[in-house]
């Protein structure tokens, strides 16, 4: 439900008065069906969540073993939708910066680079599990490709 | 436990107390008159509702440009064209959670800690406070006959003094700028080269055939230190929605799009779809609308006619007039038993920076005009 904006916050009451107040001045409130949308996603049924885990685990275990046979070593993620992944070896001195645009320009896959995150982040990507198995095992091919 | 500064500092809405009363009154089963509604008392248009059911139904629920899809932004620049005779590009738009965001972010944009934003009085509730969130200085200017004296304004102008806010139509006293007013308070701003936040919620809503003049159409100059702020609450019925948008500066914009990607990112997708149908369409509800405002305000300035002593604005625009009588010393003491005794909930005016005064809303039936003005006129005629 990105597009809708929805989130919440709870904690001390103190402390969520203060939210509330301060959201009075900044954007009162939430589109009021989107509230009501709201509500019936958390009283309906949750099956939908186990089934967009269960897709996001299949594109994990697709990817990270599909690169994991390609030389491009790394470890399984246990949680979101992301792929935190350091830069093979010899690619390391060009940056993450770099590596991205040329795994974009070259591979045509796209990846954030890991400067993005913060300067702790350089020397790595992110891969986001946002698209289907046959996709994914297309840009395994070409990321092949493109490390070879 | 010690919350910041920047939120003590706020107080809590003023006119809170009296709408939480009401609504308590009435769920006891009291037959409570509210003048003190801040929106349109109509429906969403059908076909704004529609484009929003279409929305969803084609899956339009992902995240969005964080200023808005390019389609509304252009929709927007075309109806600035059209209906203000504005050039803004898409890239000097962007649309906002509600207007109060478009505000709320145009200020954090300009104000430094202890700069000075100047607001004349009585003003919008929430601007002083806003003023104080972006940890600026409210420098509030009183008005003659509700109007900005411009003489007064510059004297208020000092080194510090970095925006001034116009609200035109005004909340809450109906006030409607002419064009001779508009160009001596431009001429100021330009020379002392600060910004103005001209709020035009109210545009539509504008009464006797009179037009309604942004002040960044007068010449380039102001143009460019305008920030425009408007949204689809008022003139499309869509509160609710929580949509709005700012027009100007592309620097000034590409700032207010920078703080909002970190902080809500795009406005709800959906609601962009339901206000691309909303300028796209036929804009015959909005006058419907308008015109039951204005038989409103006519009934309303009638009867409010027929109370010996009472001293009102005559609203050009918007949906409100601001009210003294004698009798009305202390505000929210006149406004708590009026609610007590007569069970009609209007709003003090020292919400509104202005003691002695109400702030009656005829976003109501012409019913519920009827008896709560007979209330009134009760209510003062036996204390």
């Amino acid at each position: 439900m990105a597009g809708w904006r929805l989130g919440f916050a709870v904690g001390n009451k103190d402390l969520i008065g203060a939210l509330a107040k301060l959201k009075t001045y900044y954007d009162y409130g939430v589109f009021t069906p989107i509230q009501v949308a709201g509500i019936t996603a958390l009283t309906g049924s949750q099956e939908c969540i186990k089934e967009i885990v269960s897709t996001y685990q299949r594109r994990r275990d697709v990817l990270v073993n599909g690169l994991n046979s390609i030389g491009w070593k790394m470890e399984k993620p246990n949680a979101t939708m992301y792929l935190w992944a350091k830069i093979p070896e010899e690619f390391q001195k060009i940056g993450s910066m770099k590596f991205s645009l040329d795994l974009l320009d070259k591979a045509e896959v796209a990846v954030s680079p890991g400067i993005g995150f913060g300067r702790f982040g350089e020397g790595y990507v992110r891969f986001a599990l946002v698209e289907n198995e046959q996709r994914i095992k297309q840009a395994i091919k070409n990321i092949k490709k493109f490390l070879t | 436990m010690q919350l910041a500064k920047r939120v003590l500092a706020v107080k809590p809405s003023a006119t809170l107390a009296i709408s939480a009363q009401a609504k308590e009154l009435r769920k006891k089963g009291e037959n409570v008159i509210n003048l003190s509604a801040g929106e349109p008392d109509f429906a969403t248009p059908d076909y704004i509702k529609d484009a929003a059911i279409n929305a969803l139904k084609e899956n339009f629920t992902k995240y969005t440009d964080t200023a808005g899809i390019k389609e509304l932004r252009e929709k927007i620049s075309l109806k600035l064209k059209k209906d203000n005779d504005l050039n803004y590009s898409p890239r000097e738009i962007i649309v906002s959670t509600g207007a109060k965001q478009a505000l709320y972010n145009a200020l954090m944009v300009l104000c430094n800690p202890g700069d000075e934003v100047i607001i004349p009085a009585p003003y919008w509730v929430s601007y002083p406070e806003m003023v104080r969130l972006v940890e600026a200085i409210p420098v509030v200017l009183p008005t003659k006959n509700f109007r900005i004296e411009p003489e007064k304004l510059e004297r208020k102008i000092t080194k510090k003094t970095k925006v001034i806010i116009l609200n035109s139509p005004a909340n809450p006293t109906g006030v409607v700028y002419k064009k001779e007013e508009l160009e001596e308070i431009a001429e100021i701003i330009v020379r002392h080269n600060v910004h103005c936040l001209s709020d035009e919620i109210y545009e539509k809503i504008i009464y006797d055939r009179i037009k309604h003049i942004s002040i960044a159409t007068l010449n380039d100059k102001i143009k460019n230190l305008t920030i425009l702020i408007n949204g689809f609450s008022k003139s499309y019925a869509m509160t609710g929605w929580r949509l709005g948008y700012a027009a100007g500066n592309k620097e000034i914009i590409a700032g207010m799009k920078k703080l909002q990607s970190h902080s809500t990112s795009c406005p709800n997708s959906i609601a962009q779809k339901a206000a691309l149908a909303a300028l796209g369409g036929n804009q015959s509800e909005v006058e419907r609308m308008r015109k039951e405002f204005e038989k409103r305000r006519n009934f309303l300035t009638k009867r409010l006619n027929e109370i010996k002593g009472i001293i009102f604005s005559e609203p050009e625009g918007a949906f409100y007039t601001f009210l003294s009588h004698p009798q009305i010393s202390d505000s929210l003491n006149f406004a708590k038993e009026l609610l007590e005794k007569e069970k009609l909930a209007v709003v003090p005016g020292i919400g509104f920076g202005k003691e002695g005064y109400l702030r009656i809303s005829f976003a109501a039936s012409l019913r519920e005009i009827g008896e709560g003005i007979k209330r009134l006129k009760r209510f003062i005629e036996n204390s």
